[in-house]
């Protein structure tokens, strides 16, 4: 793994980190604040966010980083985590409809929901070739089998009764 | 918590001619895919991964259907009847955790499961980790959250076929039972899929139209709200009638705890050729969409006509499919959308028959350092074992069952995320890391669970013993490791170091 993949890594993994601690925080001020302090709300909204984009970036990308793919998850991310701040922030008296809903449920839907929901589908499928899987990754993994068959034979997965 | 609902409330009688008939030709067609599977299924790699045959399609609406139970067609839409808006954040994760799962877990899990002949999730723990013991702990994990899923989605689909058939409850168990062991048992993971195939298609169809109805019947989207907010303003509030805090507690627990849920996960040893991957999550988001639609269409439909008086209010919040479906849709649709729900309880309790009898036959013995010689043979035995016994507990052990369901996403998430998803990205991880946060999300859910369910405490509103635990076992994994991190590369194979960078 190069060095830049470490950093990304890392990088990902303390933003789990964080994001969850303030999600714990969230629950904990629960137990002392009806409902949660005030900042509770906010704090858990990102915190969640960014753990969703962190496991993405974690995951994402190949020899251990994410490549450029940290660009459209941590843009995705942010529309989602904004939405839903937007949602918790904005008044709510005398509401217009967007799109056949109150402001901010059609907010929450849309911005949260229906809008992210092909942008990261179609931004792994064009990118997939380059970024996650190549046929010569298969080829390696298939000579490691082989590999290791020659030398210790698997017990019998797939004898045949 | 995914049946609970239809365990509240019987559902209408159903029986009506074209609902039976349509009925019958369901189950008919489920016997003769499961016969057909029967045939194919000849080594434990059949009967456990479908031979890691199948193409991009089946791939999708199997993990599809296991996703998506009988809580979407009858519970979702009684959510959202009852707590308004809010219960939308139940969904709204899906516009992420398809990609999400696919990133950081498919590519990697089939590789793995190519590489080293694997056959169930917590073969993947063990050969991260080098650890029977971690394998053994995830494998006893799955297995009591199955046992719980099992129980309760059995008695969910006892209630259909009691309505559909009037049978009576008792007789609905087990006739619904009988038929999902029979294809599971006899066709293994290759009858779950195809079936799962049907099931997934005859869902996705039924909630698309069923979506249209309930869109036109409230006379358009803007209609709607406009209905319900001269009665009910609280109800497209962004979090409904519930508080921010619980609305968010479901978005957390439901997003990231999607990432491994072994009974869609395990769908990925299945695919036969791993860069199909391409176009899965795009397709999986298209189907899961579509098999959404209802749950959102039907409650804020339903709750809209009541308000404007087209319909009596509800004496249940789960009569909101019922009520709608017998008023406003055509007979052949309600036929189809019951069906769809017998086939969406169906497909999951077969994804939990296999995983279950996974975790009895293979998991566990390896966790005990033994491996059966017989797996396929034992494995239809255990499978026709845990059944009969979810079923037992069904149908004898009263409102137990709904506190046995509570649990089994919550447990899946805190035990498996962190070991799992996490562990499969970072080489940082250690194998007292994998053991401590399994051993936390299990027995952190259950006490908790059991604390909260038999009245000992009453946690403070929008706290999920799920999402609490999920964040804990979290936590411990990183603590845990970090505090051991020079044994790390101890831990990890060449072969899965391999995996891990690919």
């Amino acid at each position: 793994m190069s060095r830049l993949a470490a950093r990304w890594r890392a990088l990902a993994l303390g933003i789990l980190c964080v994001a969850l601690g303030a999600v714990a925080f969230a629950y904990a001020s629960a137990f002392f604040v009806a409902g949660g302090a005030r900042w509770s709300v906010p704090a858990f909204i990102v915190g969640a966010c960014l753990a969703m984009g962190a496991l993405m970036a974690l995951g994402a990308g190949r020899d251990g980083g994410p490549g450029l793919l940290w660009l459209p998850i941590l843009v995705t991310v942010s529309i989602v985590a904004a939405a839903l701040l937007l949602a918790w922030a904005l008044p709510g008296d005398g509401e217009p409809l967007w799109l056949g809903l109150p402001r901010r449920a059609a907010i929450v839907l849309y911005g949260a929901g229906l809008l992210p929901m092909f942008v990261l589908p179609s931004v792994y499928a064009l990118t997939f070739d380059r970024w996650t899987l190549r046929s010569g990754d298969v080829e390696r993994v298939r000579a490691a089998r082989a590999a290791m068959l020659s030398h210790d034979p698997p017990p019998d997965e797939t004898g045949r009764v | 918590m995914i049946e609970l609902s239809l365990l509240q409330a019987a559902l209408p009688p159903l029986t009506r001619p074209t609902i039976v008939a349509i009925g019958v030709a369901y189950f008919v067609v489920i016997a003769a895919i499961g016969v057909w599977a029967t045939r194919r299924t000849r080594t434990a790699s059949d009967f456990f991964v479908a031979g890691r045959g199948i193409g991009l399609f089946a791939l999708t609406m199997a993990a599809m259907s296991a996703t998506v139970s009988g809580f979407t067609f009858i519970g979702g839409p009684g959510f959202v009847y009852a707590s308004g808006f809010g219960a939308m954040f139940l969904v709204l994760p899906a516009a992420l955790t398809t990609t999400m799962t696919t990133w950081i877990l498919a590519k990697r899990l089939r590789l793995l499961g190519e590489l080293r002949g694997l056959l169930t999730i917590p073969d993947a723990i063990g050969a991260r980790y080098r650890s029977p013991a971690a394998q053994g702990l995830a494998g006893v994990a799955i297995l009591i959250a199955v046992i719980g899923y099992l129980a309760t989605n059995l008695l969910a689909l006892g209630i259909v076929v009691d309505a559909i058939f009037s049978t009576g409850l008792g007789w609905g168990i087990w006739i619904g039972m009988a038929v999902t062991l029979a294809y599971t048992a006899a066709g293994g993971m290759v009858a779950g899929v195809y079936t799962d195939l049907f099931q997934g298609t005859l869902m996705t169809v039924a909630s698309a139209l069923v979506f249209a109805f309930a869109l036109d019947a409230g006379g358009g989207l803007a209609a709607m709200s406009r209905a319900i907010a001269s009665a009910d303003a609280m109800f497209l509030e962004p979090w409904g009638r519930m508080s921010p805090l619980a609305a968010m507690s479901l978005y957390f627990v439901f997003g990231v705890g999607a990432v491994a849920q072994p009974h869609v996960a395990h769908k990925f040893y299945m695919l036969r050729d791993p860069r199909r991957l391409k176009w899965y999550p795009l397709l999986m988001t298209v189907a899961l969409l579509m098999a959404l639609l209802l749950y959102f269409g039907i409650g804020l439909s339903v709750r809209s006509l009541v308000s404007s008086g087209a319909l009596e209010p509800l004496a249940k919040p789960d009569d909101a499919t019922p009520a709608f479906l017998l008023a406003f849709a055509p007979t052949i649709l309600s036929g189809l959308v019951f069906a769809g729900v017998a086939a969406a309880i169906m497909s999951t309790v077969n994804s939990f028959m296999s995983i279950g009898a996974a975790a009895v036959t293979h998991d566990v013995p390896v966790a005990l350092g033994r491996r059966l010689r017989h797996e396929l043979a034992v494995g239809r035995l255990a499978t026709v074992g845990i059944s009969v016994l979810a079923a037992t507990i069904a149908q004898v052990s009263g409102t137990l069952v709904a506190f046995l369901g509570i649990f089994g996403w919550g447990l899946f998430a805190s035990t498996l995320v962190p070991a799992l998803a996490i562990g499969l990205n970072w080489r940082g991880a250690t194998r007292t890391g994998a053991i401590a946060s399994i051993a936390t999300g299990l027995l952190m859910t259950l006490a908790l669970e059991s604390v909260a369910w038999f009245g000992v405490y009453a946690f403070p509103t929008g706290v999920t013993i799920s999402g609490a635990s999920l964040a804990t076992s979290c936590l411990v994994f990183f603590g845990v490791s970090w505090a051991g991190r020079r044994t790390a590369a101890s831990t990890l194979d060449a072969d899965v170091g391999l995996i891990m960078d690919i």
